[in-house]
């Protein structure tokens, strides 16, 4: 028997939706710089505009509730391409991108341009070889799909276990972001900001699921774009007298390679910097434009295919894979995803190299001119501490200690122009973080809920599936709360380590499972494993020998972890049974184009089999 | 029609429908590696001839840098837009040979 497609046919008028979404937030920047330069305090214009946006995200994670099990997983399955690749986007990149990588690549400059390059290549990868057939398989998640596929409970569960470390890593990260920029703009204590950040992305997830993060999400990404667009544009019509940062900060290349010898930061010998900074402030002592500095060319190689492969195989990212109403759409998502890490990663060093050229060609007048304006303004929002540590009557550049997260708020201040644009930075890359973390902890909850508890209660009488998707998500996010309440975390290191754990868990049997029909449960089962155990010991015994110390030797144990898993795999499949005729069936099924979404098919065949026995 | 005949004509639609898919999937198959090896060998090229490539100059940016931060990115969303064309192209030849058989 044939299924027919469902029609799904999204809301006609999403494109003024958020057309609508675009002017308020563009006519709240407008109102907010004519309301500074009328008079009113800084703080003031920052509170409203980091508010405004979150009730107007909040409003519409409202409008979007479901309490239908599709719309709440999968949105429906109608989501347009473009919208689904919004989030998909800031998924990749998410707050840790925009705060983090930033910073990063104003440290080690040229060394950093690996992890861009890696998620733009891990999007293509994603794209080519594992979501059109997640989409023709379309299951809600990524542990659902492996179950599916192997028609085995035991890897789901397993999946579902193992993913929990990426995704909760990521979820860490994000909301430490989120909540740290929230308290920068905000009156109050850190813990009061984290706990509005868990509230907001529980509360999201909670009410529509997918649907909720969707909607809400896309009007996130338009924030931060337009957040992130504004202010840069601005300062490269000032510096360059062209409105196009990403082509015009060669011109300051010169200039910075000037300021910078002139402060009297000198190439630095490979090994001699950590390859990434941490949390604690520090000194940017290697020259933007110095290659393999801090991180040497193989360590180069490995972050660029831990971050590609950690990318193409990240359990939050893939389980979008079914929103979209067709295997076409998805793949096309996918590209516009693509795109739009692509412009990111493209914008991300002008942002760098602008802030640093700002602040190092002042840095060298200090001796002349006394000290810049910025420094005051910097030190009050607590992004840099300076003072004369040489006693040599002046302040160097190896005297101003910075925060690395902190460095894409600075280009505002550095620059010298209006507070909103501060704080319109600051907002913008809250928006991006809240999608991040809301995908993050759904991700987590839904698929805690949905394949470990309901493969365990196959008959749930007590809590219905929605209500145990809630309740994970609930204790997820109350977790989280907590571990962030004691612990102290580096945004940037646990995103490493995230997709190191990504790539080296599931690149492997995504591959498998997907590209190589031989591939059985045992394969699925050993690669699963043997990924998962090379990156748990790299990173728990590694610290001890060395092995995983830094950003680098993390990635570098990620491949050894992909390459092992894939060898697990390969040599369980062929040493055991080969796969039954059924799991042919469904490969087969899986690598055709067109047709009925798998998951579907099942889910209705499994709701007729209640039925009937109910009926018997 | 015989029984005889009516196993042949079924058999023959199970072969056409085979061998389309057996050309489906060898050129999936070949579009994905090629898109994914042309994508991987010149990344990993420029990072290997990084070095000597910022000797030049290419719109005020070293050649080797501006590569890495921009070029390839422009070549990576150029390939990706390129193999959704060609893959979209193939699904659709595999949906048209399903109809006629």
């Amino acid at each position: 028997m044939v299924l027919q497609s469902r029609q799904r046919t999204p809301n006609p008028h999403l494109g003024a939706y958020y057309g609508i979404v675009a002017s308020t937030f563009i006519s709240l920047v407008i109102l907010l710089a004519m309301a500074e330069q009328l008079g009113w305090r800084n703080d003031s214009v920052a509170r409203l505009m980091i508010l405004v946006p979150l009730f107007l995200y909040f409003a519409i994670a409202v409008a979007a509730r479901t309490l239908n099990v599709e719309d709440f997983f999968v949105s429906g399955r109608r989501v347009p391409q473009v919208y689904n690749a919004f989030l998909l986007a800031a998924i990749t990149v998410g707050g840790t991108g925009f705060f983090a990588y930033t910073g990063a690549l104003f440290f080690v400059g040229f060394d950093g341009l690996a992890i861009g390059l890696g998620w733009t290549c891990g999007l293509l990868l994603a794209a080519v070889l594992f979501i059109p057939y997640l989409r023709r398989a379309g299951a809600y998640t990524l542990p659902a799909f492996l179950g599916q596929r192997f028609r085995s409970r035991a890897t789901r569960m397993m999946a579902s276990a193992m993913q929990v470390v990426p995704t909760m890593l990521l979820l860490a990260a994000e909301v430490k972001i989120a909540a740290t920029v929230l308290a920068l703009f905000l009156p109050g204590p850190y813990w009061l900001t984290l706990l509005i950040v868990i509230l907001f992305v529980a509360a999201t997830g909670i009410l529509g699921g997918v649907r909720a993060l969707t909607w809400s999400g896309s009007a996130q990404f338009i924030s931060g774009a337009i957040g992130l667009a504004i202010p840069l544009i601005v300062i490269a019509g000032l510096l360059t007298n062209l409105p196009a940062p990403q082509f015009t900060y060669g011109e300051m290349l010169n200039s910075l390679q000037n300021a910078e010898t002139a402060a009297g930061v000198v190439p630095v010998e490979p090994g001699a910097l950590s390859a990434l900074p941490g949390n604690a402030p520090v000194a940017a002592l290697k020259p933007f434009l110095q290659t393999f500095g801090a991180i040497t060319e193989s360590g180069f190689f490995a972050l660029f295919f831990c971050f590609a492969l950690g990318t193409a195989a990240l359990p939050s990212l893939l389980s979008r894979s079914g929103v979209t109403a067709s295997v076409a759409d998805q793949r096309r998502s996918t590209a516009w995803a693509l795109l739009l890490v692509a412009l990111f990663a493209m914008t991300a060093p002008a942002l760098v190299v602008f802030a640093k050229a700002l602040m190092f060609g002042d840095v060298t007048l200090i001796r002349t001119q006394g000290l810049p304006a910025w420094l005051s303004g910097l030190s009050e929002l607590q992004l840099l501490k300076a003072g004369d540590l040489n006693g040599d009557g002046t302040i160097g550049a190896s005297e101003m200690l910075l925060g690395r997260d902190g460095l894409a708020l600075a280009l505002p201040i550095l620059a010298a122009v209006p507070h909103i644009l501060t704080v319109l930075i600051g907002a913008a890359g809250l928006a991006i973080a809240l999608a991040a973390a809301g995908s993050h902890l759904f991700t987590l909850g839904a698929s805690l809920a949905d394949d470990i508890y309901r493969s365990l209660d196959r008959q749930p009488i007590v809590l219905p599936r929605l209500m145990v998707a809630w309740a994970a998500i609930a204790a997820c996010g109350l977790l989280m709360a907590i571990y962030l309440l004691i612990a102290e975390v580096d945004a940037l290191a646990y995103a490493v380590t995230a997709f190191a754990f990504a790539a080296a868990t599931f690149f492997p049997i995504l591959l498998l499972s997907i590209w190589w029909p031989r591939c059985t449960v045992w394969g699925a089962l050993a690669s699963l494993m043997t990924g998962f155990a090379v990156m748990v010991l790299g990173v728990t015994l590694g610290g001890v020998f060395g092995i995983a110390g830094n950003a680098a030797s993390t990635a570098m144990v990620s491949l050894f972890a992909v390459v092992l898993g894939l060898g697990a795999g390969v040599g369980a499949s062929l040493y055991g049974a080969r796969p039954t005729a059924a799991d042919i069936d469904f490969y087969e099924a899986m690598r055709r184009p067109d047709g009925e979404t798998l998951f579907d098919q099942a889910e209705a065949r499994a709701a007729t089999a209640a039925a009937r026995r109910n009926a018997d | 029609m015989t029984a005889q005949e009516t196993e042949q004509s079924a058999k023959l639609d199970v072969d056409i429908e085979n061998a389309a898919r057996d050309r489906h999937q060898l050129r999936t198959l070949a579009v994905a590696i090629t898109t994914i090896s042309v994508v991987l060998c010149a990344v990993t090229a420029i990072i290997i001839y990084v070095i000597a490539l910022n000797q030049l100059w290419f719109l005020n940016f070293p050649l080797g840098f501006y590569l890495l931060a921009q070029g390839l990115l422009f070549f990576v969303v150029f390939i990706t837009f390129w193999y959704v064309r060609v893959q979209e192209r193939i699904d659709h030849t595999r949906s048209m040979n399903e109809e006629i058989a």
